[in-house]
Protein backbone atom coordinates (compact mmCIF):
# COMPACT_ATOMS: atom_id res chain seq x y z
CA UNK A 1 0.00 0.00 0.00
CA UNK A 2 0.67 3.45 -0.83
CA UNK A 3 2.34 5.08 2.77
CA UNK A 4 1.12 8.55 1.72
CA UNK A 5 -2.30 7.40 1.35
CA UNK A 6 -2.59 5.15 5.11
CA UNK A 7 -5.81 6.76 6.89
CA UNK A 8 -7.60 7.51 3.66
CA UNK A 9 -9.56 3.96 3.39
CA UNK A 10 -11.25 5.41 6.88
CA UNK A 11 -12.89 8.22 4.96
CA UNK A 12 -16.66 7.33 4.01
CA UNK A 13 -18.15 7.94 0.69
CA UNK A 14 -14.16 8.26 -0.40
CA UNK A 15 -12.59 6.64 -4.15
CA UNK A 16 -9.53 7.66 -4.68
CA UNK A 17 -8.03 7.27 -8.07
CA UNK A 18 -5.33 4.60 -8.11
CA UNK A 19 -3.90 2.15 -10.58
CA UNK A 20 -6.25 -0.28 -9.76
CA UNK A 21 -9.43 1.52 -10.24
CA UNK A 22 -7.72 3.25 -13.76
CA UNK A 23 -6.56 -0.20 -15.01
CA UNK A 24 -10.13 -1.29 -14.25
CA UNK A 25 -12.02 1.18 -15.73
CA UNK A 26 -9.06 2.34 -18.67
CA UNK A 27 -11.96 1.44 -21.61
CA UNK A 28 -14.50 3.30 -20.43
CA UNK A 29 -12.29 6.76 -19.79
CA UNK A 30 -10.68 6.13 -22.90
CA UNK A 31 -14.24 6.41 -23.89
CA UNK A 32 -15.21 9.53 -22.04
CA UNK A 33 -11.46 11.20 -22.78
CA UNK A 34 -12.63 10.86 -26.51
CA UNK A 35 -15.00 14.00 -25.96
CA UNK A 36 -11.81 16.11 -26.33
CA UNK A 37 -12.51 15.37 -29.85
CA UNK A 38 -15.31 16.64 -31.65
CA UNK A 39 -15.84 13.75 -33.96
CA UNK A 40 -16.40 12.22 -31.30
CA UNK A 41 -18.94 13.88 -29.64
CA UNK A 42 -20.75 14.04 -32.69
CA UNK A 43 -21.01 10.12 -33.28
CA UNK A 44 -22.05 9.83 -29.61
CA UNK A 45 -24.99 12.48 -29.99
CA UNK A 46 -26.34 11.32 -33.22
CA UNK A 47 -25.99 7.79 -32.45
CA UNK A 48 -24.78 6.93 -29.22
CA UNK A 49 -25.01 2.84 -29.27
CA UNK A 50 -22.76 3.40 -32.73
CA UNK A 51 -20.43 5.51 -29.88
CA UNK A 52 -20.48 2.47 -27.48
CA UNK A 53 -19.64 -0.10 -29.96
CA UNK A 54 -16.78 1.75 -31.39
CA UNK A 55 -15.05 2.22 -27.57
CA UNK A 56 -16.06 -1.39 -27.09
CA UNK A 57 -17.86 -0.65 -23.77
CA UNK A 58 -19.46 -3.56 -21.71
CA UNK A 59 -23.06 -3.48 -21.09
CA UNK A 60 -22.76 -2.10 -18.03
CA UNK A 61 -20.75 0.40 -18.78
CA UNK A 62 -23.02 1.04 -21.71
CA UNK A 63 -26.24 1.41 -19.04
CA UNK A 64 -23.92 3.69 -16.72
CA UNK A 65 -23.10 6.37 -19.84
CA UNK A 66 -27.17 6.20 -20.99
CA UNK A 67 -28.50 7.10 -17.48
CA UNK A 68 -25.59 9.00 -16.31
CA UNK A 69 -25.54 7.41 -13.20
CA UNK A 70 -22.96 9.30 -11.28
CA UNK A 71 -22.37 7.32 -8.60
CA UNK A 72 -22.22 4.10 -10.16
CA UNK A 73 -19.74 5.45 -12.64
CA UNK A 74 -17.77 6.46 -10.01
CA UNK A 75 -17.85 3.65 -7.75
CA UNK A 76 -17.17 1.78 -11.19
CA UNK A 77 -13.91 3.64 -11.43
CA UNK A 78 -14.55 6.51 -13.75
CA UNK A 79 -12.29 9.81 -13.10
CA UNK A 80 -14.01 12.65 -12.30
CA UNK A 81 -12.25 14.38 -14.98
CA UNK A 82 -13.39 12.01 -17.50
CA UNK A 83 -16.84 12.09 -16.53
CA UNK A 84 -16.91 16.33 -16.51
CA UNK A 85 -16.35 15.66 -19.92
CA UNK A 86 -19.44 13.48 -20.34
CA UNK A 87 -20.95 16.36 -18.15
CA UNK A 88 -20.23 18.88 -20.67
CA UNK A 89 -21.45 16.95 -23.60
CA UNK A 90 -24.88 16.52 -22.38
CA UNK A 91 -25.38 19.42 -19.73
CA UNK A 92 -24.90 18.74 -17.28
CA UNK A 93 -23.40 21.46 -14.86
CA UNK A 94 -20.57 20.17 -11.74
CA UNK A 95 -23.09 20.72 -8.71
CA UNK A 96 -25.66 18.65 -10.71
CA UNK A 97 -22.50 15.75 -10.89
CA UNK A 98 -21.64 15.93 -6.94
CA UNK A 99 -25.21 15.79 -5.84
CA UNK A 100 -25.89 12.59 -7.90
CA UNK A 101 -22.62 11.32 -6.08
CA UNK A 102 -24.03 12.36 -2.84
CA UNK A 103 -27.36 10.54 -3.83
CA UNK A 104 -29.45 14.06 -3.60
CA UNK A 105 -31.11 16.39 -5.83
CA UNK A 106 -29.47 19.34 -7.40
CA UNK A 107 -31.73 21.30 -5.56
CA UNK A 108 -31.07 19.50 -1.89
CA UNK A 109 -27.36 20.09 -2.69
CA UNK A 110 -27.93 23.44 -3.83
CA UNK A 111 -29.48 24.36 -0.14
CA UNK A 112 -26.01 23.19 1.33
CA UNK A 113 -24.14 26.00 -0.70
CA UNK A 114 -22.86 29.18 0.43
CA UNK A 115 -24.08 31.14 -2.55
CA UNK A 116 -26.42 28.77 -5.30
CA UNK A 117 -25.98 31.14 -7.88
CA UNK A 118 -22.77 30.76 -8.36
CA UNK A 119 -22.67 28.05 -11.12
CA UNK B 1 20.45 36.90 -15.47
CA UNK B 2 17.08 35.94 -14.96
CA UNK B 3 15.38 37.00 -11.60
CA UNK B 4 11.77 35.88 -9.66
CA UNK B 5 9.72 38.77 -8.35
CA UNK B 6 7.39 36.75 -6.69
CA UNK B 7 5.06 34.07 -6.82
CA UNK B 8 1.37 33.56 -7.14
CA UNK B 9 -1.19 30.63 -5.43
CA UNK B 10 -4.48 30.73 -7.01
CA UNK B 11 -7.46 27.94 -7.65
CA UNK B 12 -7.77 26.54 -11.27
CA UNK B 13 -11.76 25.58 -10.87
CA UNK B 14 -12.82 25.90 -13.85
CA UNK B 15 -16.06 28.77 -13.38
CA UNK B 16 -13.15 30.91 -12.33
CA UNK B 17 -12.66 31.02 -16.13
CA UNK B 18 -16.59 30.62 -16.69
CA UNK B 19 -17.27 33.72 -14.61
CA UNK B 20 -14.63 35.64 -16.68
CA UNK B 21 -15.82 34.89 -20.28
CA UNK B 22 -19.22 35.47 -19.23
CA UNK B 23 -18.42 38.91 -17.98
CA UNK B 24 -19.93 38.19 -14.37
CA UNK B 25 -17.60 41.22 -12.85
CA UNK B 26 -20.91 42.81 -11.57
CA UNK B 27 -23.12 39.94 -10.69
CA UNK B 28 -22.80 39.74 -6.91
CA UNK B 29 -22.48 36.05 -6.63
CA UNK B 30 -19.03 36.93 -8.86
CA UNK B 31 -17.95 40.13 -7.67
CA UNK B 32 -16.25 38.77 -4.27
CA UNK B 33 -13.86 36.80 -6.95
CA UNK B 34 -13.06 39.29 -9.21
CA UNK B 35 -12.19 42.12 -6.26
CA UNK B 36 -9.79 39.41 -4.97
CA UNK B 37 -8.00 38.90 -8.00
CA UNK B 38 -7.73 43.04 -8.51
CA UNK B 39 -4.35 43.56 -6.49
CA UNK B 40 -2.87 40.42 -8.07
CA UNK B 41 -3.63 42.22 -11.79
CA UNK B 42 -2.43 45.34 -10.74
CA UNK B 43 0.52 43.79 -9.05
CA UNK B 44 1.00 42.26 -12.52
CA UNK B 45 0.71 45.54 -14.75
CA UNK B 46 3.61 47.33 -12.21
CA UNK B 47 5.92 44.48 -12.45
CA UNK B 48 5.51 43.90 -15.72
CA UNK B 49 7.02 40.12 -15.78
CA UNK B 50 8.15 38.42 -18.76
CA UNK B 51 7.54 34.97 -17.83
CA UNK B 52 5.15 33.11 -15.96
CA UNK B 53 6.43 29.64 -14.33
CA UNK B 54 3.06 27.55 -13.85
CA UNK B 55 2.97 24.25 -11.90
CA UNK B 56 -0.55 23.15 -12.37
CA UNK B 57 -1.74 19.88 -13.29
CA UNK B 58 -3.93 18.69 -16.57
CA UNK B 59 -7.33 17.34 -16.15
CA UNK B 60 -7.32 14.42 -18.09
CA UNK B 61 -7.22 16.74 -21.15
CA UNK B 62 -4.08 16.57 -22.56
CA UNK B 63 -2.68 13.62 -21.23
CA UNK B 64 -4.51 10.05 -20.64
CA UNK B 65 -4.19 7.47 -18.03
CA UNK B 66 -2.49 5.16 -21.20
CA UNK B 67 0.61 7.20 -20.01
CA UNK B 68 0.20 9.95 -17.13
CA UNK B 69 3.51 11.85 -16.76
CA UNK B 70 4.14 12.57 -12.88
CA UNK B 71 5.66 15.71 -14.26
CA UNK B 72 6.04 17.60 -17.74
CA UNK B 73 7.49 20.41 -18.97
CA UNK B 74 6.39 22.08 -21.68
CA UNK B 75 8.77 23.73 -23.89
CA UNK B 76 7.03 24.79 -26.55
CA UNK B 77 6.84 27.98 -28.31
CA UNK B 78 2.83 28.11 -28.16
CA UNK B 79 0.04 26.07 -26.34
CA UNK B 80 -3.23 25.60 -27.88
CA UNK B 81 -6.34 26.38 -25.86
CA UNK B 82 -7.33 22.85 -24.87
CA UNK B 83 -10.76 21.17 -25.94
CA UNK B 84 -12.67 20.03 -22.83
CA UNK B 85 -15.87 18.37 -24.29
CA UNK B 86 -17.54 21.82 -25.56
CA UNK B 87 -14.80 23.18 -27.43
CA UNK B 88 -11.92 25.74 -26.66
CA UNK B 89 -12.50 28.99 -24.79
CA UNK B 90 -12.63 32.34 -26.46
CA UNK B 91 -8.85 33.36 -25.85
CA UNK B 92 -5.58 33.08 -27.95
CA UNK B 93 -2.93 30.51 -28.04
CA UNK B 94 -0.78 30.46 -24.76
CA UNK B 95 3.03 31.50 -26.04
CA UNK B 96 5.89 29.56 -24.48
CA UNK B 97 9.21 31.04 -23.44
CA UNK B 98 11.02 27.95 -25.51
CA UNK B 99 14.50 29.45 -24.40
CA UNK B 100 13.85 29.83 -20.85
CA UNK B 101 12.02 26.34 -20.89
CA UNK B 102 15.13 24.27 -22.68
CA UNK B 103 17.47 26.19 -20.42
CA UNK B 104 15.35 24.34 -17.31
CA UNK B 105 14.52 21.24 -18.68
CA UNK B 106 18.89 20.94 -18.88
CA UNK B 107 19.34 22.35 -15.45
CA UNK B 108 16.46 20.29 -14.10
CA UNK B 109 17.64 16.99 -15.47
CA UNK B 110 20.97 17.98 -14.48
CA UNK B 111 19.71 18.34 -10.91
CA UNK B 112 18.33 14.79 -11.07
CA UNK B 113 14.61 15.84 -11.61
CA UNK B 114 14.29 13.76 -15.26
CA UNK B 115 11.07 14.86 -15.90
CA UNK B 116 9.16 14.84 -19.53
CA UNK B 117 9.02 17.01 -21.92
CA UNK B 118 6.75 18.22 -24.45
CA UNK B 119 6.07 20.86 -27.35
CA UNK B 120 3.18 21.96 -29.06
CA UNK B 121 0.15 20.04 -26.70
CA UNK B 122 -2.97 22.38 -25.88
CA UNK B 123 -3.35 22.94 -22.16
CA UNK B 124 -6.40 23.05 -20.33
CA UNK B 125 -8.03 24.99 -17.18
CA UNK B 126 -5.26 23.91 -14.65
CA UNK B 127 -3.59 26.73 -16.63
CA UNK B 128 -5.97 29.67 -17.97
CA UNK B 129 -8.48 29.49 -15.97
CA UNK B 130 -7.21 31.67 -13.08
CA UNK B 131 -4.93 33.32 -15.82
CA UNK B 132 -7.42 35.25 -17.23
CA UNK B 133 -8.24 36.93 -13.93
CA UNK B 134 -4.51 38.53 -13.56
CA UNK B 135 -2.88 38.46 -17.01
CA UNK B 136 -5.70 39.02 -19.61
CA UNK B 137 -5.56 39.04 -22.76
CA UNK B 138 -6.16 42.35 -24.68
CA UNK B 139 -6.30 41.15 -27.34
CA UNK B 140 -2.97 39.25 -27.01
CA UNK B 141 -1.45 37.64 -23.78
CA UNK B 142 0.80 39.86 -21.98
CA UNK B 143 3.46 37.83 -21.39
CA UNK B 144 4.34 34.00 -22.07
CA UNK B 145 4.80 31.06 -19.92
CA UNK B 146 6.64 28.43 -19.44
CA UNK B 147 3.98 25.37 -18.22
CA UNK B 148 5.22 22.53 -15.41
CA UNK B 149 2.09 19.78 -15.33
CA UNK B 150 2.35 17.66 -11.87
CA UNK B 151 -0.18 14.49 -11.09
CA UNK B 152 -2.26 14.99 -9.08
CA UNK B 153 -5.18 12.99 -10.52
CA UNK B 154 -3.69 9.15 -10.31
CA UNK B 155 -2.20 7.67 -7.60
CA UNK B 156 0.87 7.25 -6.49
CA UNK B 157 1.06 11.41 -7.29
CA UNK B 158 4.81 13.36 -5.66
CA UNK B 159 4.87 14.01 -2.33
CA UNK B 160 4.64 17.21 -1.02
CA UNK B 161 8.36 16.77 0.01
CA UNK B 162 9.07 16.24 -3.52
CA UNK B 163 6.73 19.16 -4.80
CA UNK B 164 9.11 21.35 -2.55
CA UNK B 165 12.09 19.96 -3.96
CA UNK B 166 11.08 20.47 -7.21
CA UNK B 167 10.29 24.14 -6.77
CA UNK B 168 13.53 24.71 -5.12
CA UNK B 169 15.10 22.93 -8.17
CA UNK B 170 13.07 25.44 -10.70
CA UNK B 171 14.35 28.25 -8.69
CA UNK B 172 17.75 27.47 -9.85
CA UNK B 173 17.11 26.60 -13.01
CA UNK B 174 15.41 30.17 -13.79
CA UNK B 175 18.25 32.48 -11.59
CA UNK B 176 20.55 30.27 -14.34
CA UNK B 177 19.09 31.60 -17.06
CA UNK B 178 21.33 34.07 -18.56
CA UNK B 179 19.12 36.41 -20.09
CA UNK B 180 17.54 39.06 -18.24
CA UNK B 181 14.15 38.10 -17.70
CA UNK B 182 11.37 38.87 -14.84
CA UNK B 183 9.96 35.76 -14.30
CA UNK B 184 6.97 35.28 -11.42
CA UNK B 185 5.78 31.67 -10.33
CA UNK B 186 2.49 30.49 -10.27
CA UNK B 187 0.86 27.82 -8.64
CA UNK B 188 -3.02 26.83 -9.21
CA UNK B 189 -5.29 23.98 -7.76
CA UNK B 190 -7.09 24.09 -4.34
CA UNK B 191 -7.81 24.30 -1.84
CA UNK B 192 -10.43 22.29 -0.09
CA UNK B 193 -12.92 20.38 -2.15
CA UNK B 194 -13.66 16.68 -2.72
CA UNK B 195 -15.25 15.39 -6.59
CA UNK B 196 -16.02 11.91 -5.61
CA UNK B 197 -18.24 10.26 -3.90
CA UNK B 198 -20.74 10.75 -0.66
CA UNK B 199 -18.20 12.69 0.73
CA UNK B 200 -18.22 14.82 -2.73
CA UNK B 201 -18.91 18.81 -1.43
CA UNK B 202 -16.88 18.09 1.41
CA UNK B 203 -15.11 22.02 2.57
CA UNK B 204 -13.42 22.87 5.17
CA UNK B 205 -12.61 26.63 5.51
CA UNK B 206 -10.76 26.59 8.98
CA UNK B 207 -8.10 24.24 7.34
CA UNK B 208 -7.79 26.36 3.85
CA UNK B 209 -7.66 29.80 6.15
CA UNK B 210 -4.50 27.63 8.25
CA UNK B 211 -3.17 26.37 5.07
CA UNK B 212 -3.02 30.05 3.85
CA UNK B 213 -1.25 31.04 7.21
CA UNK B 214 1.67 28.21 6.75
CA UNK B 215 2.22 28.95 3.12
CA UNK B 216 3.50 32.33 4.24
CA UNK B 217 4.50 32.04 7.59
CA UNK B 218 5.65 28.29 7.75
CA UNK B 219 6.03 26.00 4.65
CA UNK B 220 7.98 23.42 6.08
CA UNK B 221 4.65 21.92 7.99
CA UNK B 222 3.09 21.64 4.95
CA UNK B 223 6.20 19.46 3.48
CA UNK B 224 5.74 17.58 6.04
CA UNK B 225 2.51 16.26 5.87
CA UNK B 226 1.20 13.46 3.89
CA UNK B 227 -1.69 13.17 0.82
CA UNK B 228 -3.75 11.27 3.73
CA UNK B 229 -3.46 14.33 5.96
CA UNK B 230 -4.32 16.83 2.80
CA UNK B 231 -6.92 14.41 1.80
CA UNK B 232 -8.56 14.21 5.53
CA UNK B 233 -8.49 17.95 5.91
CA UNK B 234 -9.16 19.38 2.41
CA UNK B 235 -11.07 16.51 0.57
CA UNK B 236 -9.34 14.17 -2.22
CA UNK B 237 -8.98 16.95 -4.81
CA UNK B 238 -7.54 19.17 -1.86
CA UNK B 239 -4.77 17.26 -2.57
CA UNK B 240 -4.04 19.48 -4.95
CA UNK B 241 -2.15 21.92 -2.45
CA UNK B 242 0.94 20.15 -3.17
CA UNK B 243 1.52 22.71 -6.46
CA UNK B 244 1.46 25.56 -3.68
CA UNK B 245 4.32 23.85 -2.14
CA UNK B 246 5.98 24.16 -5.72
CA UNK B 247 5.87 27.52 -5.88
CA UNK B 248 6.57 28.48 -2.69
CA UNK B 249 9.64 26.13 -2.99
CA UNK B 250 10.86 28.48 -5.97
CA UNK B 251 10.46 31.70 -3.66
CA UNK B 252 13.07 32.58 -0.61
CA UNK B 253 12.13 32.13 2.33
CA UNK B 254 12.59 36.12 2.75
CA UNK B 255 9.11 36.08 0.15
CA UNK B 256 6.46 38.11 1.78
CA UNK B 257 2.86 37.46 1.22
CA UNK B 258 1.74 40.79 0.28
CA UNK B 259 -2.44 39.84 -0.47
CA UNK B 260 -4.64 37.11 0.00
CA UNK B 261 -8.75 36.50 -1.38
CA UNK B 262 -10.79 33.53 -0.32
CA UNK B 263 -14.03 32.38 -1.77
CA UNK B 264 -15.97 29.67 -1.00
CA UNK B 265 -19.42 29.79 -3.04
CA UNK B 266 -19.98 26.10 -4.39
CA UNK B 267 -17.99 23.19 -4.23
CA UNK B 268 -14.48 24.45 -4.60
CA UNK B 269 -12.78 27.01 -2.25
CA UNK B 270 -11.72 29.41 -4.40
CA UNK B 271 -8.40 31.05 -3.28
CA UNK B 272 -5.29 33.71 -3.93
CA UNK B 273 -2.17 34.26 -2.64
CA UNK B 274 0.10 36.87 -3.89
CA UNK B 275 3.76 36.62 -2.76
CA UNK B 276 6.44 39.08 -3.47
CA UNK B 277 10.45 38.94 -3.07
CA UNK B 278 12.33 41.46 -1.35
CA UNK B 279 13.55 44.27 -3.69
CA UNK B 280 17.62 44.37 -3.36
CA UNK B 281 18.29 47.47 -3.48
CA UNK B 282 21.30 48.88 -5.74
CA UNK B 283 23.32 52.21 -4.62
CA UNK B 284 21.30 53.75 -7.47
CA UNK B 285 18.10 52.79 -7.12
CA UNK B 286 18.20 53.99 -2.90
CA UNK B 287 19.80 57.67 -4.38
CA UNK B 288 16.55 57.44 -6.16
CA UNK B 289 14.33 56.66 -3.58
CA UNK B 290 16.02 59.16 -0.74
CA UNK B 291 15.47 61.77 -3.55
CA UNK B 292 11.90 60.68 -4.38
CA UNK B 293 10.75 59.46 -0.43
CA UNK B 294 7.17 57.23 -0.87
Amino acid sequence: MNPQLKGVEKLEGTYLFDLAASAKALRLNRFLHGFTVPINRALFKGDPEAAFDKAGLSAEERRMVRELDWAALMRYGASFFCLEKLGRVKGVSNPEMVAGFRGESLKEFLKTRNVPGAR
Amino acid sequence: MAKILGGIGTSHVPTIGGAYDRNKQNDPDWTPLFRGYEPVKSWLEHKKPDVLVFFYNDHATTFFFDHYPTFALGVGVEYAIADEGLGPRAVPPLKGHAGLARHMADALVNDEFDLSVFQDLPIDHGVHSPLTMFWPPSPDWPGKIVPIEINVLQHPIPTPARCWKLGQAVRRAVLSYPEDLKVVIVGTGGLSHQMNGERAGFNNEKWDQKFLDLIARDPKKLVAMRHADYIRLGGTEGAEEIMWLAMRGALSPRAKKIHQNYYLPMTTAMAVALFEEPVRKGRASRKASARNPA
